[in-house]
């Protein structure tokens, strides 16, 4: 009996619908519809934003509009975290790669040297092809912002750091709606084999 | 007991403590590459595994690997490459890369020694510790960058 309602317990919670939180600063909106007063609540959203790609071709909001996709930040030359990050990523995408609703954004937080060229070569040397996976580049204040204020990850120079810039290992999961999902440790496998199965998770939820 | 017996017993106390002097001689070289190989093991995860991976295997066709690499025969090279980094194109296990590989004026020979250690011991053919002095010797003959 006792083994029963475990049994039962266990398969209630496989059974639960799960459902990633929606992260960041959130505000309460008062507006009048229709005459009367409605509070909605405002979550903090991706905004729009251009940068260019590994072929040199420019990336909107357009490109992962009705897609989810992850998005991290390195640099090429980087010496610390930023390798262990794309081996973890290789992860992420060798499994989703073939789904049309998927994509990865990786930036640069180094422009100046990371162009469109030097992340073709660093795409190739990986082992990626096409731009499921967008490596971006281009102005400097923009990807920062972008990544301080919106992804909600640490983004930015610093000459006392090992190779000029501090920048956070996380993986940030975005939804369809351009909504910040989840946040994953990307320099260990804990974090990234968490990411994949949540990756699962919010594609069920536009099915 | 007779002269014969004194000098046979003589010789078997030296042999005794010939023997007591080169096991305790191995132990210590024994205790040192153990002693350089732990050392190493953590000095290379914490400067060499980003990219080199923790096992050894590079990353693609970024960052090429330890694992099998000619470079461990070199160890002029080896150590040179550790301490003023490496620009330019190289050719490893057939393929080849191009990507800097930055110095490490900071790290001291000794940890220089424990490193080369873990690498040689671990994917190489050494199964000896190399010592501090022959790297001090090395580095003074590394080319001029």
């Amino acid at each position: 009996m006792i083994a029963l309602l475990l049994a039962t317990g266990i398969l209630a919670c496989d059974n639960a619908p799960k459902r990633l939180p929606i992260l960041g600063e959130r505000d309460a909106v008062t507006k009048e519809v229709d005459g009367k007063m409605v509070t909605d609540t405002v979550y903090n959203t991706i905004p729009d934003f251009a940068f260019v790609n590994q072929k040199g071709d420019t990336v909107t909001q357009k490109d992962v509009a009705g897609k989810i996709y992850v998005t991290d930040f390195f640099f090429t030359s980087c010496p610390t975290i930023c390798p262990v990050m794309k081996r973890q990523m290789i992860k992420v995408y060798d499994k989703y790669k073939d789904n049309p609703d998927f994509m990865i954004l990786s930036h640069s937080i180094d422009p100046d040297h990371d162009t469109p060229e030097v992340l073709n070569k660093f795409a190739e040397d990986l082992g990626v092809e096409g731009t499921k996976w967008e490596f971006l580049t281009g102005d400097k204040e923009k990807i920062y912002d972008i990544g301080q204020g919106h992804y909600l990850v640490t983004a930015k120079e610093d000459s006392t750091a090992e190779g000029g810039y501090i920048h956070s290992g996380a993986f940030v999961l975005v939804d369809k709606d351009r909504r910040v999902r989840g946040m994953y440790d990307g320099t260990s496998e804990e974090g990234t084999q968490k990411l994949i199965r949540d990756i699962g998770v919010l594609l069920a939820e536009y099915e | 007991m007779s002269n014969k017996r004194k000098v046979k017993a003589g010789w078997v106390t030296g042999f005794l403590l010939l023997i007591l002097a080169l096991t305790s001689c191995q132990s210590s070289e024994e205790l040192k590459r153990e002693q350089f190989y732990s050392e190493g093991y953590q000095l290379y995860t914490l400067h060499c595994a980003n990219c080199h991976q923790a096992d050894g295997s590079g990353l693609a066709n970024l960052y090429p690997p330890i694992q099998g690499s000619s470079y461990l025969m070199r160890k002029a090279d080896l150590v040179c490459i550790i301490k003023n980094g490496l620009a330019g194109e190289i050719h490893v296990n057939g393929k080849t890369y191009n990507r800097p590989m930055p110095a490490n004026p900071k790290l001291p020979d000794l940890e220089i020694a424990e490193i080369v250690t873990y690498v040689n011991n671990t994917w190489g053919k050494d199964s000896t510790y190399t010592p501090t002095d022959s790297v001090t010797a090395i580095l003074t003959r590394c080319a001029v960058k």
